[in-house]
Parts: C-alpha cells; sequence; structure tokens
C-alpha cells in the first residue's frame, strides 16, 4: 500500500508546532502496518521526511528507517545518548547529544558533516530557520549556530538549564529556562528583550499564536504572555507542573499535565473549555490532527477536540515523552523502550 | 582484569533477623509466610571502611523540623524548605555556622551522589526544591556542582520528575539503568544472591555510580507506606536502589524485603559512602505506596527529618505513618490478614483495607541487628522543631 505521507520535519511537524493539522476525518488505526524494534529506549520524537523516518535512541543511534518496508535505511552512532527531538534542514538531520554535541547528518546516506560542542547535555531540539539553528543546552546557553558548518553565531547565558525546545518566529525566539523565567530573545543577536519569571523551573516549550506566547511551567501554571513585552495576559492553575508543550488549534490550546489530565483552553480568556483525565501522567506534547488529538500518556491517545473524549487507546509500551508522527493514512510512534510502530 | 578482590559471606541470619518478629506473627503460625532462604553477599575486600559509615557521627539522633508552611496547594516552598533544612543540620550536628555543619560530612575533594527517590513521581517523589538546598549546603561545604551527582535507579522516573531542568548548571543527573533489564550500570562483583521464589536471576548488583562514581552519598527518601516492605524510607530507598534486580524479592502475597533491605544497606562500599540522611516529609503518602498517585492518601506532613542512622529515621517514619492509617481507619502496617490480601490494583490504589503483600515493616528493625543504627525506641533521641 502507497503511503500517503507528508513530511514531518522537526518537533511537531513545523516551527508552528502546528501538528500537521490534517484536515480529515476521524477512524480508528485498524492495524500495525509494520513494527520494528531499535537498539535503545526512545525518548525523543520521530520526524519524517520522504520515505525516510529518523528516530533517535538513548543508545546513541540516529535510525533512519524506510516508512515503506519498515526496515533499517541506515543508522549513525553518537558519541552519547540521543533525548533530542532531531529537526531538518537542506538535506541534513541535526540532533543534540548528551555530551553537549549537536551533530548534524546527511539525511539520505547517514554520514557527518559536522558537528559542535555545548558544555552540557542538549536535550532540546534545534530549531531551524533561515539558516541558522536555535537549541538550548544544560550548559544554561541558548546557541545560534548556521547549518552549512555548525559556526557559533552567537551564545547567551540564561539563569539556568535549558530543556525547553525555543520558538522562533519574526526574529524572535522564545524559551523556557530551569531557572523559572520566560525569555524573550532577538533571534539574530542573542540579546534579552524581557523575561517573566513564573513560580518554578520550566521544561516545556512554548507555542505562539495571535502575539501571545504560551507554556506551562513546573509551578503547575499555564502562563499566556504578551509575546512584544512578556506581560503576562492570563494564567491557568492546573492539578501538576507541566512539561507538554501545548498544540494550538483554532480558539483552542490544549496541553498535558503531570497529573495525567489533557486540559483544552479558550486561546483568548484562558478558560477551560474541557479537561479529560487519561493517563497517570502527561509529559508528551499532543498533536492535534482534524478533529482528533494524539497523545502517548502510558498508553496511545485519541481523543476528540472538541469534548476531550476517548476515542481510541492502545497500550504500545509506556511512552510518556515522545510525540507521533501523523499522516492522512498512517500514524508512526516510538514506545519507551525503543518499539517503532507504524498504524494504518 | 579486575584486580580487586572480593570475598563472599552468608548471611545465615537472614531468618534470624526476622524470626523474633515472626514468631509472633498468626501468618507465620499459619504457615503463610515461608522461611527467609539463606542470603550470600559478595564484596571487595579490604574496603577501608569509614567513620562515617552507617549509622554515622549521629547514632540514635533525629531531628524532625515541621513547618505548615513547607507544602501549600500540593507545592512545596523552596524558602521554606531551605530555613527547615538550615536548621535541621544545626540541631544534627550543634554547628552553629552552616558550612561547618555540612562539612562534618563533605570534605571539598568528594563527588557527592544525591540519592533521591523518584519512583512516585509526579505525585510524591524527593523534592527538587529540597535536592536544591542539599546542593546549596553540599557547595557550602566546598564542592564544586560539576562533581555533585542527583541520581536514581531508573532514568525514566527522573525524567518525569524533571530534575535535570530543576538543578543548577554543572550538576549531573543520571539513572543507573535505563530499562528493566539493563545490566550495564552494575558491578558484576559485588552482590546479593538469594533464591527467593525459584527465579532465573538469582544475583542483585551493586551499581557503579555507588563502587565508583561516587564517594559520599547524601539519602533523600520520601516518606511513604510500602506494599512489600511495609514503609519505604531512607533503608529502602538506599538499599533497594542501589542493587539491581530486587523486584523479585517480593512475589504476590509474600516479601523478603525483611531482611534483604537491611543485608543490602550493609554492604560496602554502600554502608561508609552513606553519610547523611535527609527524609523529605513535605508529603506522607500513607497508604498505596511505593508508586499511587491517589493523592486521597497523599498528606502534606509538612516536615524534614535529618540524621546519620537511618534506621532511627525509618523508625519514627513508620510510627507517623501508623498513626496516619490508624487515625484514618486503615489496618496497621502489621496487619497479616489474609482477607485484607488483592491482586487487583484498582482495589489496591482505591481501598486502604486492601493490599498485595504481607507487609515487612520489621526489616528496619532487622537492619538494627546488623548494626545499621538503633530501632529501639526509647534509645531514638528524637529532637522535634516547630518552626511554624
Amino acid at each position: 500500500m502507497t503511503s500517503n505521507q507528508q513530511n514531518w520535519p522537526t518537533l511537531l511537524c513545523n516551527n508552528a508546532r502546528s501538528g500537521g493539522q490534517v484536515p480529515q476525518p476521524w477512524r480508528a488505526p485498524r492495524r500495525v502496518r509494520w513494527q520494528i524494534r531499535l537498539e535503545g529506549a526512545v525518548r525523543g520524537s520521530p520526524i519524517l521526511d520522504g520515505e525516510l523516518l529518523y528516530v533517535p535512541s538513548l543508545a546513541g543511534f540516529l535510525n533512519a528507517i524506510n516508512i515503506r518496508t519498515g526496515r533499517l535505511q541506515w543508522k549513525f552512532k553518537a558519541t552519547a545518548a540521543i533525548h533530542s527531538t532531531p529537526s531538518l534542514s537542506l538535506g541534513q538531520v541535526l540532533f543534540g547529544c548528551d555530551d553537549g554535541k549537536v551533530i548534524a547528518i546527511d539525511a539520505a546516506s547517514g554520514t557527518k558533516c559536522w558537528e559542535m560542542a555545548s558544555e552540557d547535555e542538549v536535550w532540546t531540539s534545534p530549531v531551524i530557520q533561515d539558516r541558522t539553528a536555535f537549541f538550548g543546552s544544560a550548559d544554561g546557553n541558548l546557541y545560534a549556530v548556521g547549518t552549512e558548518a555548525g559556526a557559533q553565531q552567537w551564545k547567551q547565558m540564561l539563569g539556568g538549564r535549558i530543556y525547553s525546545t525555543g520558538h522562533v518566529v519574526k526574529g524572535r525566539i522564545f524559551v523556557g529556562c530551569g531557572d523559572g523565567n520566560i525569555y524573550g530573545m532577538d533571534a539574530a543577536t542573542g540579546q534579552v528583550l524581557w523575561k517573566t519569571e513564573t513560580g518554578n523551573g520550566i521544561d516545556c516549550s512554548p507555542a505562539l499564536a495571535n502575539d501571545t506566547v504560551f507554556i506551562g511551567s513546573q509551578d503547575f501554571v499555564f502562563y499566556a504572555l504578551d509575546a512584544g513585552c512578556g506581560t503576562v495576559r492570563w494564567r491557568y492553575e492546573a492539578e501538576l507542573g507541566i512539561t507538554s508543550a501545548p498544540a494550538i488549534s483554532g480558539e483552542l490550546i490544549v496541553f498535558g499535565c503531570k497529573a495525567g489530565t489533557l486540559h483544552a483552553l479558550h486561546i483568548r480568556t484562558g478558560k477551560a473549555i474541557w479537561k479529560s483525565r487519561i493517563g497517570q501522567t502527561i509529559m508528551a506534547p499532543p498533536v492535534i490532527s482534524g478533529s482528533v488529538v494524539w497523545i502517548q500518556a502510558g498508553d496511545t491517545f485519541a481523543v476528540n477536540l472538541f469534548d476531550g473524549r476517548v476515542l481510541w487507546k492502545a497500550n504500545l509500551g509506556n511512552s510518556v515523552q515522545s510525540a507521533p508522527v501523523v499522516t492522512e493514512d498512517v500514524v508512526y510512534l516510538a514506545s519507551m523502550e525503543g518499539e517503532i510502530y507504524a498504524l494504518e | 582484569m579486575d584486580r580487586r578482590a572480593f570475598v563472599k559471606r552468608s548471611c545465615l541470619g537472614g531468618l534470624a533477623l526476622s524470626l523474633d518478629h515472626w514468631g509472633t506473627s498468626p501468618a507465620f503460625d499459619q504457615d503463610l509466610i515461608p522461611p527467609v532462604p539463606p542470603i550470600h553477599v559478595s564484596e571487595p575486600v579490604g574496603t577501608q571502611v569509614s567513620p562515617l559509615r552507617m549509622p554515622g557521627l549521629y547514632p540514635g539522633r533525629v531531628v524532625e523540623i515541621s513547618d505548615a508552611r513547607s507544602i501549600a496547594a500540593n507545592r512545596v516552598s523552596q524558602a521554606v524548605v531551605r530555613e527547615m533544612l538550615e536548621q535541621g543540620m544545626r540541631e544534627l550536628t550543634e554547628e552553629k555556622v552552616l558550612h561547618r555543619a555540612w562539612s562534618k560530612f563533605i570534605q571539598p575533594q568528594d563527588v557527592v551522589g544525591i540519592k533521591i527517590n523518584p519512583s512516585g513521581a509526579p505525585a510524591c517523589c524527593s523534592s527538587p526544591e529540597i535536592v536544591r538546598e542539599i546542593i546549596t549546603g553540599v557547595q557550602s561545604a566546598g564542592v564544586p556542582a560539576r562533581n555533585i551527582l542527583v541520581y536514581d535507579r531508573y532514568a525514566y522516573e527522573m525524567d518525569i520528575g524533571s530534575y535535570q531542568a530543576l538543578v543548577p548548571k554543572g550538576v549531573r543527573v543520571t539513572g543507573i539503568q535505563e530499562g528493566k533489564l539493563d545490566t550495564s550500570g552494575y558491578d558484576p562483583n559485588i552482590f546479593c544472591e538469594a533464591n527467593f521464589f525459584g527465579e532465573w536471576e538469582t544475583r542483585s548488583y551493586m551499581a557503579n555510580i555507588v563502587v565508583s562514581g561516587v564517594t559520599k552519598i547524601i539519602n533523600v527518601p520520601t516518606m511513604k507506606d510500602h506494599s512489600a516492605a511495609g514503609v519505604t524510607g531512607c533503608l529502602k530507598n538506599l538499599g533497594y536502589g542501589t542493587f539491581n534486580n530486587v523486584d523479585r524479592s517480593h512475589r504476590r502475597p509474600f516479601s523478603f524485603t525483611d531482611p534483604l533491605i537491611g543485608i543490602m544497606c550493609s554492604v560496602e562500599p554502600l554502608r561508609s559512602k552513606a553519610v547523611l540522611h535527609i527524609m523529605d516529609g513535605t508529603r506522607m503518602v500513607w497508604h498505596g505506596g511505593p508508586l499511587t498517585q491517589n493523592q486521597n492518601f497523599i498528606f502534606p506532613a509538612g516536615l524534614i527529618m535529618v540524621g546519620t542512622d537511618p534506621v532511627a529515621i525509618d523508625t519514627i517514619e513508620l510510627e507517623k505513618i501508623e498513626a496516619k492509617r490508624s487515625k484514618e481507619g486503615a489496618p496497621s502496617v502489621w496487619a497479616r490478614d489474609p482477607q485484607s490480601l488483592t491482586s487487583d490494583s484498582a482495589a489496591f490504589y482505591q481501598d486502604a483495607a486492601k493490599n498485595f503483600f504481607y507487609r515487612q515493616p520489621h526489616h528496619i528493625a532487622a537492619a538494627g541487628k546488623l548494626g545499621l543504627g538503633v530501632s529501639e525506641r526509647k534509645l531514638i533521641e528524637h529532637k522535634l522543631v516547630h518552626i511554624s
């Protein structure tokens, strides 16, 4: 069966973190097209380009799986575990490693193009825009490097460790930090334009819409901030800390909290539209596709976008961090122990 | 080739350690609980025994600092636990100058492991706020951030606690193993061996981090009921968080956590390196431990206990959990009622009268008999400090 695939080159499909937003009627997966066991556990999310699905593993491999056959096309061995979700740019796959390196691999052949080193682990996903890759490191720096050779353009030291993947738009980058601050920065220079304090550290990745930055904190609060100055527009209190990056669809913003609850809020007011207790804990970002929210929260769930009702669930390997790739006819997802599934 | 020498010792007292309690247990009389098999230990010969080794500098002393403001709306207050921990360290050591209190246990050249308990994350795990204050204390003794390691057995449980993002820059955060079957982080020469239930792997190996990765350990357990061990506190967090393959010690409804927990804590170099215990009692799980996420069984106790004697701290912890269970109308953790047993997880996590095992809280006293500390209540110096 020919896959009607779309590309999914970075975390949650694109830099807008739209999750693809494929307009399609809901139907539950009917069968497993293929599955493959990788070497090592998986925490990051797969990405897709053409016929290759790229999956990082804690055994230190970046794996390229042919989606037609379900077989490994190549794998690249890095020098440390890979928690980072890769990103694609101009024929290269970029990802961070636990030894602080960011590595660029030729997407077709799996050979290394370049690498650069930060001082501590890089779990964030490189965000690529205009031939520049932006990523945060546990060393506390946010880096901007050229995607052609990895040359550093700037780095900016923030107040804590960085496990939040930045959001880049209109010359600005927004990122959360372990010091509890949300930062708005100039993407060309790294200059901090504003910062807004929350009540605890942040490992959630922001989303942006209507000139508003949306992000959760380990202080249990979900924030909507003015992207221009960082002023809090509204805040919403969840039951526990929030690591899950939000997904946006129309007037709804959806995220999970560690109590296992999925929350859907009105994007302008922060009022709860629905909340749905689905798993033991939620750390992964939801992916919205049509009228369905896909999320891995121990089991894998498909939830109705408009009322939070669980439409379908399957026990597929206990992942609580990885996000699926949702195409028109296949959902690709990774289990915690390294099993990769193509569901159709 | 590994040139270290190792020696095997047999804990033939495995049964004897438990017998005084089991002899009075109805379940034992009714032959409901099988006898403890022999437990053999392989440990390095000639390990330099530290004068700080458990029960440490202050045997029998438990400092309990309580402050109701330490937890509000399920959030731990960094400022309040800072004050609690500082006061606890001063009371324990009788040092007025804080960095001198920390320097009784930690020297600048040490590599310090902070052994947390993330197994109940996110609902109840070692609070990052307390871990951050411990890091500050260790740094005040002259240890650089790069020589401080926050660790536990399962990396994925640490991920759920978000410790990586929440500790200061430079501090390392490491899980000993990634999955249930990953043994790469363990020393094949240091182990506890016993055949409890006919399992195919009868050994539990000590983590390399403990053997050679750190020179001192600060143990940060939580205050929790445990379905197999009775409670999980200093001893269980240390023993079962250092050795692998420990689930095999309990098979429903039986549990050999008594005496295995204490025996594991007695193995060098673990015993010498664990110099300080700081129990996070901001939350108390009084039923459903160690993994429950049911907030009905999680109580904001608002306290921290500090000491060098894990047996004494766990004895006080057991007393507190027993008192809370009694107040809530739940059976004692000492109860041996076959009617309370269930194999239904939903029942266990919703009903405080149900349990998977005959709990074994006597593991604390058994550890005391191994010389790890004081379990006789009247010999424990329990210093209580109420801040607010």
